[in-house]
Order: structure tokens, then C-alpha cells, then sequence
């Protein structure tokens, strides 16, 4: 008897664990599919103008310069852009969901609520991916337009692109956060705090150093260690002059960005896991 | 939503149409009023320098970066379309550029590594600041320790403020930099023993030639080096009318006087006799047929 309840136990398990990987994939591609069909990839027509317009204009203006200012140009684009649609289409996810009371639908199923927003997340993930790709390939083929053939920087540049990706992860993790507890408005204000703050982490440290009291010194150095470091991972301007990330600096700031994502959906799930919604 | 457009659609497009075409009539009518700019206004220094922009540019400096060194071209050029003096590249001292070096500064402290605002500052600002000329090419040095064209640059910079000295320093300092070339070591040798001599000149001026990507730099030495040719030229024409007037105790009356030494060393201009210089321009007999001369139409440069 007790071996049958064991057994059951564990099908049950392997059930709910292995139906768990596929709840979220559905979740996540029902979230990129929303993204396409709300126009996000819109922007995409924005920057190939923006490039296009770079790459056949900026020559006059650059002093011989173009292709260090298309990769200028181009990777911050991907950043800026990538920013506002992490920004606002991660506040929304959430709400959305509340506002037109889709969530009782989903959460009727058997579908846990750390599930769910694990599934939102890969989604708009999964269209800020997509994104960033299609202008990484648009940055190599303005690069290869105006060197008039191959180009090094054409390829030299992806894995400065990789870290944008991994920047504009967290930034989607850090709106999701937020819009677990906060209005939509209120959470893209924050996120984008987070955003430049996340740029400042530099002179908070020295802030935290330069502070007589000790006090104050805690708070700012807590503060540099609790938000994230956005500076590890922009190599944008060294990749402008062909320069390609350290590797052993590239793999620990993937880390250091994945363990802080684990660490935000770990605590977006446990606010939305007290969330009344009777 | 369907397909075709109604009525409605054509009045609303219609207002579209003649709204966009007021907006600009009435932009262009504004613009027309508007006062002229007061050059001192525009002179104002900039809000913000470089260390304060790279502060607040949240990653994006490259592109600041950029923004200042397109700005600091459109400032030169801007100045130089409103000149109406003809102007060279490495003396625009006439142009009040006083805002050039701001604007390097600013593009070279977002982006240490962008090499082209340093040689900017090589070429343009020696005649316009030459502090601030050493100043930032010395900044770019400490910030890329193992840039030997920033070293030359200052070489440049030294060389032209006839500090012969310093110059070599800068050249031999260069030099030992690993993967600099030979001729490095040996500039800065030259400068110590001849800073000031037509030769050194020359060398100088190619090496830039040779090392610059910049279309309109290439151009100037081109001419600098046209006029290191001239300087040669002249000093041989010297030569021989000091001869002349050493042989028959008078200065040539016309270059015909000359024409028969001169044509089997330069090339002469057949109906006057006159040598011509590097870019193909008599040179004029001055003096009272003592001394020589450029001619002023002639695209060498006078000094």
C-alpha cells in the first residue's frame, strides 16, 4: 500500500515537473506571438531606416569615420530600442493579464503561478531575442555596405551584441518585478531607474567609499551590490574599434547577469505567489 | 477596417495635406524673422564637458563620442564656408576656432581610444592653441600608452613649436614602443641634431603622409611637402644668381639671363624662361632679379 502510494507519488511528480517545462514554453510562445501581433517588431523598420540612412549619409559627415559610427549608432539602437520594449511591453505582461482578467482563465488550469511568469519572461525574452538578432544582422550588413566588401567588424561585433542581450534580460526580469506588486506606469518609471542607476553602479561604489559615515557607507555599498551592474556588460564602444570582450570577463558577466535574472524571478514569484485575486 | 476610402477618408487627408503645407510656410516665415545668430552666443562654451557627458551617456559614449567629433567637423567646417579667405588645414589660426578644442576634448575623453579627434588635434590645433594641442595628444598618450602615432603626433606638435628638444624626447619615447617603426628612433635622433632643417622637414611630412587615412591631412602634407621641394628649389635659384651677379657684377635683368643653367636643372617655362615650382607655377624674379620668389597664384604654400 504504501509502496503504490509512493509510486503514485512519483508519477505524479514526474508528471507536474515534466508538464511544467512545457507549460512555460506554451506560456512564453503565446507571450512572443502577442508581442508580434501587438506590432512590437515594429521597431525593426525604425532602425533599418536609421541604419540605412547611416550608412549612406555618415560618410559625409564623419570625417572617414563611418564604420566606427555605424557600430555606435547601430549597437545603441539595439540597446535603446531593446530598453523601451523591455521596459514597456515587460510592465504589461503582467497587467494585462490582471486587467482583462485572462489570469483566472490561465490559473484554472494547472498552471503555477512561478510557471507563468517564468513563461512570460522567455517570452519577451524570446522577442527581444529575435529582435536583436535581425538588427545585429542589419548593423553587419551596413558595416559589409560600406567597407564595399568583407569587413572584420561585420563579425567582431556579435559578442558585444550577445551582452547587450544579456542586459536587456535582466532589464525584462527587473519590469516584471516591478509589475507584480505596481501599476504599469509606476513600473516602467522604476525600471528605467534601474536602467540608469544600473550605469551609474561605478560612482555608487565610489560614493560608498568616499562617505565618512559608516552608515551610509553600508547603504550605498548595498545598494551597488543589490542593483544590478549594467557596466559589465556594455563593450559597445571598445567593439566600435574592433575589440572583442575578454572571455574570461564576457563568461563571468553572463553569469553574474543569469544568477541576478534567477534571483529576480525568484523574487517576482514569491510577491505574485501572495497576490489575492478573488 | 475596409479597403477602400470614403469620402470622409479624402477631406481628412486633404486637411492633412494643407495643414503640413501651413506648417511649413509658417516655419519658413518664423525662420525668416528670426534675428541673426549672435556669433558671440553661438561661441558659448559647451554645457557640458566630457567627463560630465560620459557621467550621464548610460553607455552609450561611443555614440556621444561620435556626436562631438561630428560636431567639432562641422564646426571647422562651418567656420571655413563662412571665411572668405582661403584657408589651410594646418593654420586656421584666422577662424576664432575657439571652441575646437572643448569639442575634442569632450569626443577624446568619451572615447579614449578614437584615434582620429588626437591627429584632429595634431594638424588643427597647433595654430589655433598649442597648449591644448599637447594637452589632449598628451592625454590620448596616457590613456593608449602603446599608441606610438600618438607619440608622433606630439613630436609634430613639438617640432612645429621649434621645440627641438622636446620633440625628440617624444619621438625616442615613441620609438621603444613595441611594434613602432625604425624611423621613429631616428626622428627623434634628427630632431636633436638638425629640429630645424629642411630634411627634417621632409621626413616629417612624410611620415605623416604615409601614416594618415584622412584624405584631406594627406592632402595638406601633400602640399607641405610641395612646399619643402619649393624651399630646395629656391635655395638652388639662389645659387645660381648669385653666380650670375658674381660673373657679370649685376642681378639677371629676366630669367633669360638664366634660362641656359637653370633649364638643365629645373623645369622652365619656354617663352619667359622662368623655372617652374613643384605645382607647375613660374616662380617671379624679385629684388631687382636678385632674389626668388613664389608666384601667388601658385597652390604652394607661401609659410
Amino acid at each position: 500500500m504504501a509502496e503504490t502510494l509512493a509510486n503514485e507519488k512519483t508519477a505524479a511528480e514526474t508528471q507536474r515537473t515534466g508538464g511544467s517545462g512545457r507549460r512555460i514554453t506554451s506560456i512564453a510562445r503565446n507571450t512572443f506571438r502577442e508581442a508580434v501581433r501587438d506590432r512590437v517588431l515594429y521597431n525593426l523598420v525604425l532602425f533599418v531606416l536609421l541604419l540605412t540612412g547611416a550608412a549612406v549619409f555618415i560618410g559625409e559627415l564623419s570625417g572617414g569615420q563611418e564604420r566606427k559610427i555605424i557600430v555606435d549608432l547601430g549597437l545603441s539602437a539595439m540597446l535603446l530600442f531593446g530598453v523601451f520594449i523591455a521596459i514597456f511591453v515587460g510592465v504589461g505582461l503582467v497587467y494585462k493579464e490582471i486587467e482583462r482578467r485572462t489570469v483566472y482563465a490561465i490559473f484554472a488550469k494547472p498552471v503555477g503561478r512561478g510557471e507563468f511568469l517564468v513563461g512570460k519572461y522567455f517570452g519577451l525574452c524570446l522577442t527581444l531575442f529575435v529582435n536583436v538578432i535581425i538588427m545585429g544582422a542589419g548593423v553587419s550588413l551596413a558595416l559589409t555596405y560600406v567597407a564595399g566588401g568583407r569587413d572584420p567588424l561585420a563579425l567582431s561585433i556579435w559578442p558585444a551584441i550577445a551582452l547587450i542581450y544579456v542586459e536587456l534580460m535582466i532589464l525584462t526580469g527587473v519590469s516584471l518585478l516591478f509589475s507584480c506588486f505596481s501599476s504599469p506606469a509606476l513600473s516602467a518609471l522604476l525600471t528605467f531607474f534601474v536602467f540608469i542607476i544600473g550605469h551609474f553602479s561605478a560612482d555608487l561604489k565610489g560614493l560608498a567609499n568616499s562617505m565618512g559615515s559608516a552608515g551610509a557607507r553600508w547603504l550605498f555599498r548595498s545598494l551597488y551590490y543589490i542593483l544590478p551592474n549594467l557596466t559589465n556588460l556594455n563593450f559597445i564602444t571598445a567593439a566600435a574599434h574592433g575589440q572583442i570582450p575578454p572571455a574570461m570577463q564576457a563568461v563571468t558577466a553572463v553569469l553574474y547577469a543569469l544568477v541576478y535574472v534567477s534571483v529576480i524571478l525568484t523574487a517576482a514569484t514569491l510577491i505574485f505567489r501572495r497576490r489575492n485575486f478573488k | 477596417m475596409t479597403n477602400s476610402a470614403s469620402p470622409n477618408d479624402w477631406v481628412l487627408l486633404a486637411i492633412i495635406v494643407i495643414g503640413l503645407t501651413i506648417v511649413i510656410g509658417l516655419s519658413q516665415r518664423i525662420d525668416s524673422q528670426r534675428p541673426p545668430v549672435n556669433p558671440a552666443l553661438e561661441e558659448e562654451q559647451l554645457y557640458l564637458n566630457g567627463k560630465t557627458a560620459k557621467r550621464i551617456s548610460l553607455g552609450f559614449e561611443g555614440m556621444v563620442a561620435d556626436w562631438y567629433w561630428m560636431r567639432s567637423l562641422q564646426y571647422v567646417g562651418g567656420k571655413v564656408l563662412n571665411s572668405q579667405a582661403a584657408i589651410r588645414l594646418d593654420d586656421m589660426s584666422a577662424l576664432n576656432l575657439k571652441l575646437l578644442a572643448p569639442l575634442l576634448d569632450a569626443s577624446t575623453t568619451l572615447d579614449p581610444v578614437f584615434m582620429e579627434p588626437y591627429q584632429y588635434a595634431a594638424i588643427i590645433l597647433p595654430a589655433v592653441n598649442p597648449d591644448d594641442a599637447i594637452r589632449i595628444t598628451k592625454k590620448g598618450i596616457a590613456a593608449n600608452p602603446n599608441a606610438w602615432r600618438l607619440y608622433q603626433h606630439l613630436g609634430y606638435i613639438y617640432w612645429q613649436q621649434h621645440d627641438y628638444e622636446e620633440s625628440a624626447e617624444v619621438y625616442a619615447a615613441g620609438g621603444k614602443i613595441p611594434g613602432a617603426p625604425r624611423w621613429m628612433k631616428e626622428m627623434g635622433a634628427r630632431m636633436l641634431a638638425e629640429g630645424g632643417s629642411i630634411q627634417a622637414a621632409r621626413q616629417m611630412y612624410q611620415h605623416l603622409y604615409d601614416e594618415s587615412e584622412d584624405d584631406q591631412v594627406k592632402q595638406m602634407l601633400q602640399r607641405r611637402l610641395l612646399q619643402v621641394d619649393s624651399f630646395e628649389q629656391r635655395d638652388l635659384i639662389r645659387q645660381v644668381l648669385k653666380d650670375y651677379a658674381a660673373n657679370t657684377g649685376r642681378c639677371p635683368a629676366s630669367w633669360k639671363d638664366v634660362m641656359a643653367v637653370l633649364q638643365s636643372r629645373f623645369k622652365v617655362e619656354v617663352s619667359t624662361g622662368a623655372p617652374l615650382d613643384p605645382a607647375g607655377t613660374p616662380y617671379l624674379l624679385t629684388a631687382g632679379g636678385c632674389d626668388v620668389d613664389l608666384n601667388p597664384s601658385s597652390s604652394v604654400p607661401y609659410r
